[in-house]
């Protein structure tokens, strides 16, 4: 283990102003984002959604839209080849529990039912809203503790108890470290709260969106602002049935993305369209599709139970989460590890439990966002440290310091901690901050020994 | 028919394009004349900026503009900026700041700051956040941007000793 | 598709308007009424639009005409009878360089970014959907009057009266005039952030004051009802009264009483009640603090 800092001056690149390459076409207005790509003969597609958040689909009926002007195409259910289930990780080991296009039923308003093509934007939006579906409305649950209580309408029969199984059959992704129960009963104090995170979307300037391009020998290329290129050409290549070498995907600059285009949003129907009609297909979200049909930072509640000492030692953090996945899973079980890793922030704490659980409701599906599963845990570990110093009468900067994790400390998941620090940051924020720490606190370090 | 056929003077070049009484000016600079594409396509509501383009010296957005209603004026985008006064140095102290992230905002920021400039060659700080107000940067990178807009402020009104200083810097 | 119809003159244009009726839009700066991204107000269930489902003034998306005011000459300051005359097409920009009344400049500064305020037009800020109509309020503070183009001559309506019957559409509003105020004006705007906000609520009061009482009170909010309005409870409250806390304090809790506020993306109902206290307080405040 390192026991000092290395030098910035030795490094290369740390330390030192690095230029984005892109600055000169960018500012030239030069940069080409996929929106800007245009092909001979490219056709567009647009989407007819759900109005409905839980509902049987006892017809879809595109006659009046497959006749509307300028239409090439409109493509259901119907036409996809079979094995027609995704999810965001299904081809990194997830389970797939999503359609692309919804069969029976939809799940959350806003899910795709109906796809048309057609030579202009505006002809396929005009066709898309001619699309006819009739529905029988189910009960619909918008709150995480109430999907997961009994008796709750079930919204994927794959998900019985409307969360996702973790693996070795776990509701919930777990943490265990100590004994958080004996703990608790011997702390000087037990400090409770409940914390709540609301949906947040990524908003990025350019909207998702691909296009995907017949390359006329059975090739397709798709052109996409995609966050994870390679997962999203697996996944198209599973859920339409290819080999992944009749694929070739191209990224480019991504007009932002912050996560909200990491899920796979618009690949397969615009692939699917370019096979069904031969031509180059453009599927690009609208501003409304983006706020209201891509996957949002998801909603989190959180439960923190921690156990204290008058002395201001934290010795048990116990901490039960609902993260609010949605309608489908998507990327959420990989969102819920790295949340439960990161219990119990970046303190030490000898005894931590933590239950993660990804449940299911009838809303927007979510999906990532800068800190995926982090930010809701640093937000509900910050406001509870400031609530559990006030609970012992303790200045809140003496709390975090003398908890704060240090080199060779365990981590709630069994992994030592490295390369700490947390006290050189509150210590260098404390100076400019112009706060006074004494000094005790002063001389604590992340790599020597624990003081006190 | 009410599709109707008019001329347009983009970039200095008078233009034919075919339009409707709804033709956005957006849609026809994106589409119809060899893809000026630095005029972005963000929110179609005049929300974000990124359209951006000068109409007779003024900033307007391009997505709200009936095009029709502009026979007869001179549109400019930032492809036709390329020799006009300062846009080097603005381009210049964008680049020397790190004033860009994804870039997707970057030209109705230059053309922003270039309608700013023109008016008021050394605005106040909050006259600096005020003449970008209708321009979203998602990447959150203003404090860069409005350092930028100063530098190139103080370059273009520094004359020919601070054009020659950026000029150093650009190689 | 929609024919785009642009008169030269004010006799062709009402021409026009006769002519077309219902099936005909104007379209003026084109910043509200362009709003509809690729869907132009045609969309059906299923599509995702903010446009479409709201309640809109006049439906300009489903129009089959449409008629620009740029060649009517419409964009002038024109001071009538020692008052205040703005043209219609005037833009935001414009007003907000040359309006000789300082409150009038702050409206018409805070409506949007520059971008915007150099297409929008005051014309078009008459007809705005609430919260929206920044300078209108302003306009009604100043019992601002409307001329409609016919095609047998002019028509006139006070903006209060055209607000009460509901701002129906349809006529050319050609200019807007106001006498000079005798007294003082303050604009307050409650937005989200500090430019180019959204509006929460507007307030614009117009007071005359006499020997420290109060002669004359127009108090007008925006983002308080269905129209910008007129708050006749809390004008009664102030005239004859001494401007002090105490009568400030009064009107402010009758004008929140007063207003109807809507719940939307930008504020709640709630919220919106309570601004429309504090900045009629605080308007009426500054207006006190000057004399
Ligand atoms: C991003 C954004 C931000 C905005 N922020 C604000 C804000 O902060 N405050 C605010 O008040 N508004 C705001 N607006 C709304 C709008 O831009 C302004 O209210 C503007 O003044 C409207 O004028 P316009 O000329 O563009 O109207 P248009 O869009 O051309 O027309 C609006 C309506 O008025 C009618 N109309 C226009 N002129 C005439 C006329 N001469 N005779 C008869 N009918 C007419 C039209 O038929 C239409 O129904 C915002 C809009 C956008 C897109």
């Amino acid at each position: 283990m390192a026991s000092e800092a290395p030098k910035a001056e030795a490094l290369n690149v740390v330390g030192q102003p690095v230029k984005l390459r892109d600055l000169k076409k960018h500012v030239g207005g030069q940069t080409s984002y996929c929106d800007d790509l245009r092909f001979p003969r490219m056709l567009h597609l647009k989407m007819h959604r759900s109005v409905q958040p839980h509902a049987k689909l006892l017809a879809v009926d595109t006659a009046a839209a497959a006749r509307s002007e300028g239409v090439v195409r409109v493509l259901t259910h119907a036409d996809l080849p079979g094995g027609e289930l995704w999810s965001g990780l299904a081809t990194v080991g997830g389970a797939g529990d999503e359609p692309v296009l919804a069969s029976d039923k939809v799940r959350w308003k806003g899910e795709a039912i109906a796809a048309v093509v057609a030579r202009t934007p505006e002809q396929a939006e005009a066709a898309a809203a001619k699309v006819k579906v009739r529905y029988e409305p189910l009960p619909a649950v918008f709150d995480v503790e109430e999907a997961l209580a009994a008796g709750a309408p079930n919204l994927i029969a794959h998900w019985p108890g409307n969360h996702y199984i973790f693996g070795d059959d776990h509701a919930a992704a777990q943490i265990r470290l100590g004994d958080v129960e004996k703990a608790l009963a011997e702390a000087d104090r037990v400090v409770e709260n409940v914390y709540q995170t609301s949906p947040i979307e990524q908003a990025p300037l350019e909207t998702i969106g691909c296009v995907a391009v017949p390359d006329g020998d059975g090739r397709y290329t798709v052109h996409t602002g995609s966050q994870s290129l390679s997962s999203t050409l697996k996944s198209v290549a599973a859920y339409l049935g290819l080999p992944a070498n009749r694929l070739r995907f191209v990224s480019g600059s991504v007009g932002g993305g912050f996560g909200g285009k990491a899920d796979l949003a618009v690949e397969v129907t615009a692939t699917l369209a370019a096979i069904k009609t031969g031509r180059p297909v453009k599927y690009r979200y609208t501003r409304e599709e983006e706020m209201f049909a891509s996957s949002t930072r998801a909603a989190w509640r959180v439960y923190i139970k921690d156990g204290v000492m008058n002395d201001g030692r934290i010795v048990a953090r116990k901490v039960t989460t609902y993260h609010d996945s949605g309608a489908y899973l998507r990327m959420s079980n990989y969102g819920a590890m790295k949340h439960s890793t990161h219990w119990p922030g970046p303190y030490t704490v000898a005894n931590v439990w933590v239950d993660v659980y990804c449940v299911f409701t009838n809303r927007t599906p979510s999906g990532a966002m800068r800190g995926f599963g982090i930010m809701p845990a640093s937000f509900a570990i910050e406001v509870q440290m400031d609530r559990v110093a006030k609970a012992i009468g303790m200045d809140p900067w003496r709390l975090r310091l003398l908890n704060a994790y240090r080199n060779g400390d365990m981590r709630g998941h069994h992994r030592a901690v490295k390369d700490a620090a947390m006290i050189e940051t509150i210590q260098a924020t404390a100076k400019l901050s112009e706060q006074n720490l004494t000094g005790d606190l002063q001389s604590l370090s992340s790599w020597r020994q624990k003081a006190g | 028919m009410t599709a109707k056929i008019l001329s347009l003077n983009v970039n200095g070049r008078d233009e034919t394009i075919l339009c409707d009484g709804l033709t956005t000016l957006q849609e026809v600079l994106r589409d119809q004349l060899g893809l000026l594409t630095s005029v972005k396509d963000g929110c179609t509501q005049g929300g974000c900026g990124s359209c951006s383009v000068l109409v007779d010296g003024e900033l307007w957005l391009s997505c709200l503009a009936p095009v029709a209603a502009l026979a007869g004026r001179a549109v400019m985008t930032l492809e036709g900026l390329k020799q006009s006064a300062g846009i080097a140095a603005i381009q210049q102290s964008f680049i020397d700041n790190s004033a860009a992230q994804c870039g997707f905002c970057t030209p109705g920021m230059i053309l922003t700051v270039k309608a700013l400039l023109d008016a008021n060659p050394e605005p106040s700080h909050d006259e600096i956040l005020e003449a970008l107000s209708g321009n979203l940067c998602r990447c959150t990178g203003y404090l860069p941007i409005v350092e930028a807009v100063k530098d190139a402020a103080a370059r273009l009104s520094g004359g020919a000793d601070a054009a020659r200083a950026s000029e150093g810097r650009e190689g | 598709m929609a024919e785009y119809l642009l008169p030269d003159s004010l006799s062709e244009a009402t021409e026009i308007i006769a002519e077309h009726g219902r099936a005909l839009a104007i379209v003026a700066g084109g910043t509200s009424a362009m709003r509809c991204g690729t869907c132009r107000g045609k969309h059906g269930r299923g599509i995702l639009c903010l446009e479409c489902p709201g309640p809109r003034l006049v439906s300009v998306p489903n129009a089959a005409f449409v008629m620009g005011i740029q060649r009517l000459g419409l964009d002038g300051v024109a001071p009538a009878n020692g008052g205040l005359g703005f043209g219609a097409g005037l833009s935001l920009s414009r007003l907000q360089a040359s309006a000789p009344i300082p409150a009038l400049r702050a409206a018409a500064r805070q409506v949007g970014g520059p971008a915007l305020r150099n297409m929008a037009t005051v014309g078009g800020n008459i007809f705005e959907r609430q919260p929206y109509g920044d300078v209108a309020v302003v306009l009604l503070a100043l019992d601002a009057s409307l001329t409609f183009a016919e095609r047998d001559g002019e028509r006139s309506q006070t903006l209060a009266a055209f607000y009460a019957d509901g701002a129906k559409q349809g006529g050319l509003l050609t200019r807007i005039d106001c006498a000079a105020p005798d007294g003082e004006v303050v604009f307050l705007k409650c937005g989200r952030r500090r430019f180019n906000s959204p509006t929460v609520v507007t307030v614009a009061v117009c007071i005359a004051l006499d020997g420290g009482k109060v002669r004359r009170a127009r108090i007008a909010l925006g983002g308080a009802g269905a129209h910008p309005m007129r708050c006749a409870a809390a004008e009664e409250l102030l005239i004859g009264a001494a401007l002090d806390p105490t009568s400030i304090a009064a009107a402010a809790a009758a004008a929140a009483d007063a207003c109807d506020p809507a719940t939307d993306v930008v504020a709640s109902e709630w919220y919106r009640r309570r601004m429309v206290a504090t900045y009629v307080r605080r308007a009426l405040g500054e207006i006190e603090q000057g004399s």
